[in-house]
Parts: C-alpha cells; sequence; structure tokens
C-alpha cells in the first residue's frame, strides 16, 4: 500500500479512530489501527471489538492494499511532521512514513489477524444531527461508568408516544430526554446502546447537518460524515424507570439555572470530597444553599427563588445536582420534592422533553 | 525462641553456595528447629535461612545447621553479643483484620442473607490446609464452603477453590460447592470463581450492620 496525503486530514482520521483502541487492548492486533487503500480511498479502522470507528479520507493512492500499524504510535509519528504532505509506503513488514526531511519506519502488525467486523445493517434512517447530539448529552451524565453494571452503562433509546426517548440511569439519577415527532425507531422498538459510543457519535456531530442511524439485531451503525462508528448493543433488560418517577410533587421551587450552578459551585468548595452533600433549605423566603463539613468548615449562600409548598431541607450529591441542572436548557429551572428521602425532580419550565430524577442523600 | 546477636559469618551449602561476609547479625532458632539470620533492615525476610525439619550443632565458635537433604547452614561466631532464650507459648494465629472478622460474624449469624434457606454448621470449619470461613447447608441439605473476604480477589477464589478440594474428600459432605463474598468482588476473580464453579457474592457491611447508606438508590 502506498499513498500521499495532507497531515491534518491524515492526523484527523487517526484519531478518531483510535478513540475506539483499548490501551489494554483484549488482543496484540487491537492496538493497532487498520489501514485500506482502495481506489484513492483510504479507511482507517479502529476496534475494540465491542465498538469500531472508521474513518475516510481520500489520498492519493498508488498501490492498493492493507496493514495494521500500532495506533498510538502511528498517530504520535504524523502529528509531529510538518505541516504538508505525508507519504505512507506499507508492507508485510514495515510502515514507512515521511514528510519533509523526516523519515520513521515502524513495524507492522499482520493485518490478517486483525477480526473481521460485523457489516452494519442495510437499512438506514436518516436523524437531525443537532437534535440527537443535543438529546445525547442530556442523558450521558447519568448513565453509569461502573464496570460492574453493565446494563447501565448504556443509554436506552425506545419509541414514546409517536417520538423517541432516550434514558438513563445510574440508580443515583435518571435522565429521560424525549424526542417528540421523531421517528428513527420501529414502532415498540427498545435499543441499548453503550454510553462510550454515544459520546464518541455526539462528539462527531457538531458540524453535521444529519447522521445516519442504522440498527441490526445486536450492533448499531451510525455514520457521521466521512465517519461510521459500529458499536454492540447491550444485552438485557434495562430497569423499569417509568415507575421510579413519582407522578407529583408537593413542593416546587423555580429558580434561575445559572444562579443555582453558580451558588453550588460556590459553596461546594468546603466540601472537599464527593461524598459531601449540599444542602437546599426551600421555603417561602427562597432558597438557601449551604455545605457542612467537620474537618474544614462551612458555607451558606441565600438565592432567591420561587417556592410553593412546605419548608423542606434536602441534601443531594452536589456532582449530581450539578449535572442534572447543567443539561436543563432555559433560564429557569424547577425542583420539585416530596420530602427529604424521596426522589426529586429537576426540569425545565421551557422545555419539558428533559426530566432528571435524583435521589437526595441522607444528612444528620 | 532462641535471639542470638552475634558478629558472625554464614556459609550455606545446598542447591548453591551463598557466604555472608562477617558483620553482627540476629540469629533465630525458633522452637520447631527453624533458623534464620537477619540483618539490621527489612521487615521479615532472612538474608539466609533453614526451615525444620533440621538439627542443629552448636559448638562454641561454630554451629552447623543441616536438614534431611544434607543441605547445611555453617555460622562463624567470632563474638556473641547478645543471647536470650524465651518461652513463646501457643500461637493464637493470625487475627483478620476487623472488618473482614466482623463480616465474618455478621454472616455466621444470618447466613440467609447470603442465599436463601442457607443455615449455619460451622464457622472456621477446619480443613488440613485450613479452615474455611463458614460451612453451610442449602434449603436441599447440600454443603456450602463459604470464604469470606474485605476485597474479593483472585487470591481468595484460589483459597477457597483449595478448601474445596480438600473437603470434596469428606464423604459426609461431598458434593460441596463453593461461595465467595466480599464487599467488592474485583471482575478478574468473578471470572475466575465463575470458571472454578464457585459462586460469589457482593455484600453491604452497612447493610449487614443496619446502618442505612447515606446515598439512597432510585433502585
Amino acid at each position: 500500500m502506498k499513498f500521499q496525503c495532507e497531515r491534518d486530514r491524515l492526523a484527523e482520521a487517526l484519531t478518531i479512530a483510535g478513540r475506539a483502541v483499548s490501551a489494554r487492548a483484549s488482543l496484540p492486533v487491537l492496538s493497532g489501527v487498520h489501514l485500506e487503500l482502495r481506489h484513492g480511498t483510504l479507511r482507517v479502522t479502529g476496534s475494540d471489538l465491542d465498538l469500531t470507528i472508521s474513518s475516510v479520507v481520500d489520498v492519493d493512492g498508488d498501490d492498493d492494499g492493507i496493514g495494521v500499524v500500532n495506533a498510538k504510535l502511528l498517530t504520535d509519528i504524523v502529528r509531529v511532521l510538518d505541516e504538508g504532505a505525508v507519504r505512507m509506503e506499507v508492507d508485510d513488514e514495515e510502515a514507512r512514513i515521511s514528510a519533509g526531511r523526516s523519515e520513521f519506519a515502524v513495524r507492522t502488525v499482520a493485518a490478517a489477524e486483525f477480526p473481521n467486523l460485523p457489516e452494519p445493517a442495510t437499512e438506514g434512517v436518516e436523524v437531525e444531527a443537532a437534535m440527537f447530539a443535543a438529546a445525547v448529552r442530556q442523558v450521558l451524565p447519568a448513565a453509569s461508568q461502573d464496570v460492574d453494571r453493565p446494563i447501565l452503562r448504556g443509554v436506552q433509546m425506545e419509541t414514546e408516544d409517536a417520538g423517541v426517548r432516550l434514558v438513563a440511569t445510574d440508580s443515583y439519577r435518571l435522565s429521560v430526554r424525549d424526542l417528540p415527532g421523531t421517528t428513527f425507531l420501529a414502532e415498540g422498538q427498545q435499543v441499548l446502546v453503550p454510553r462510550i459510543a454515544l459520546s464518541e457519535v455526539a462528539r462527531l456531530l457538531d458540524d453535521q447537518q444529519s447522521l445516519t442511524l442504522r440498527l441490526g439485531e445486536r450492533d448499531a451503525t451510525f455514520e457521521v460524515g466521512s465517519t461510521q462508528i459500529v458499536t454492540r448493543l447491550i444485552e438485557g433488560a434495562f430497569p423499569n424507570y417509568r415507575s421510579l418517577i413519582p407522578s407529583s410533587h408537593p413542593n416546587k421551587l423555580t429558580v434561575g439555572r445559572d444562579v443555582l450552578l453558580d451558588a453550588v459551585r460556590r459553596v461546594k468548595v468546603v466540601a472537599r470530597d464527593t461524598a459531601t452533600p449540599v444542602r437546599l433549605k426551600m421555603s417561602a423566603d427562597g432558597l438557601e444553599l449551604s455545605v457542612t463539613t467537620q474537618d474544614y468548615g462551612n458555607a451558606l449562600e441565600q438565592v432567591d427563588a420561587k417556592y410553593e409548598g412546605s419548608e423542606l431541607t434536602v441534601a443531594f450529591n452536589p456532582e449530581y445536582l450539578t449535572a442534572g441542572v447543567e443539561a436543563a436548557t432555559g433560564d429557569e429551572v424547577t425542583i420539585e420534592t416530596i420530602d427529604n428521602l424521596k426522589p426529586s425532580l429537576v426540569s425545565s419550565p421551557e422545555s419539558p422533553e428533559y426530566r432528571y430524577v435524583l435521589m437526595p442523600v441522607r444528612f444528620p | 525462641m532462641r535471639l542470638v546477636i552475634a558478629r558472625c559469618s554464614v556459609d550455606y551449602d545446598g542447591r548453591l553456595t551463598a557466604h555472608l561476609p562477617l558483620a553482627v547479625r540476629l540469629i533465630m532458632v525458633k522452637a520447631d528447629g527453624c533458623v534464620a539470620i537477619h540483618a539490621d533492615g527489612g521487615a521479615y525476610k532472612p538474608l539466609n535461612w533453614m526451615n525444620a525439619p533440621n538439627t542443629l550443632v552448636a559448638d562454641e565458635d561454630q554451629w552447623v545447621v543441616r536438614n534431611p537433604k544434607g543441605e547445611t547452614l555453617t555460622i562463624s561466631i567470632e563474638e556473641v553479643l547478645a543471647d536470650v532464650d524465651h518461652e513463646l507459648g501457643e500461637d493464637p494465629g493470625l487475627r483478620k483484620d476487623g472488618v473482614e472478622a466482623h463480616l465474618q460474624e455478621l454472616l455466621a449469624a444470618n447466613p440467609a442473607h447470603l442465599r436463601e434457606g442457607l443455615r449455619l454448621v460451622r464457622r472456621e470449619y477446619p480443613t488440613d490446609i485450613g479452615p474455611v470461613d463458614l460451612l453451610c447447608r442449602d434449603a436441599e441439605g447440600r454443603a456450602v464452603a463459604v470464604e469470606i473476604k474485605r476485597r474479593g480477589e483472585m487470591d481468595g477464589v484460589e483459597q477457597l477453590a483449595r478448601y474445596l478440594e480438600r473437603l470434596e474428600r469428606d464423604p459426609s459432605l461431598r458434593p460441596v460447592t463453593g461461595l465467595f463474598v466480599a464487599q467488592q468482588i474485583k471482575p478478574q476473580a468473578r471470572v475466575l470463581a465463575e470458571a472454578r464453579g464457585i459462586a460469589w457474592r457482593e455484600v453491604d457491611y452497612d447493610e449487614l450492620r443496619g446502618i442505612a447508606p447515606t446515598e439512597l438508590r432510585l433502585f
């Protein structure tokens, strides 16, 4: 394989594909990127078998062929080359990369050992990029990062009232985002997509108008511009989350979104660990936030807010509260509560499609 | 236990030869016959040692320790600086750390927390390679060996596998199944347990103690 390509375009393709390459690859060959040149098109693919990312670049190709080169090493080399054209030649033994007066020769990995990756489903639907990216970013923070709870490491995508719903939970909080009028799933269809894959998709959507989604029985393919992301779907039943969302809350606080975020950011400075909760004292006088730590001291801030209900003090994990409020759009957020031990609901009057159910933290 | 601080040199002759040049060292002669030579550093590992059984012939300026394989440890003593002998009595053994011992106690009192119908036969059930934490019977009367750790790692699984192998030899117990229990079990330990046919279970220490967790969960 032999080709010539602009450094920045090659570096971008390697960086994108390299995100699927695990630092602790299960097979040695998976620490590499698979390069395939065919008729002037270079496909760069990285995979950890669960997630596969391919990026395509148009190159000035001489000889078609394939090769596998260590992903990090090749990306590092291409990034440090002089701007301009990069020449690359790959055979069974080594890959030679040169630009300007620099030349590198690195060992290749046997391309035949690179696993056959699943072919994407043929049926695809087009999805509006901005809307999908915004929804994914709203629910992702609630998805679990706990390797021991694989089901919760995914985002449930399902049909709901002639639209689509995205749901994520780590059991401490639950994010729900409705996409009314969107029909990229078949009626009654439910798929559980790994958080990591959706995070990579959202990252690519900034300058895009749309993406193509292809759902297979065991995998989902997202095509964004010249990049294709194929992920295995998570098998198993997502928790029955509907029963976890309280149908009504007697207490309702309405507060400026940014004002609340700023206040939480300030008071949590004295909470030197993530286990220290922020307390919200809600009354007709407004909102009082406080953090108390035995070792360091305390912080208190008064915030103007509208409150309907009986006076209540409830404590939350400040990181979880911040994540839920940040994901809400609009100038104001509402925090609806039942008592200081039952799930609270964070939402925005301006965008009711998003809801964030948050469990309080017990405090002395 | 005899402790001798002496200026000495030591020569080992066995599978290989080793020489410790002349210096002040601590020589420990344990009641079971083990001999160990320590320098003034390092937590536990002697510079040289000879495990029991062996014979010790102690002359004034030379001790010779010999084991049944014919290996010898020759300690040439130039000056004895201290020589004390003390009876240590019976060794009560190593106590497990507080949480682990308490977990065992709590689960012994309530084995059904681990599995419905599980009942305790005995704590610290002896095998010829050491005691297994709990021996229980399940609802069908089958023996279940339970090993309890604070952190569940692969060596704990291997330990339980060894106990199971010994317990299986007892016709009054077999078939014996294993249950590996810890507050947290590492993914590799889970895989190993499953590969060995051993069930595993994570337990919440606070819950067992009846303490409600601070962080509440939706489910």
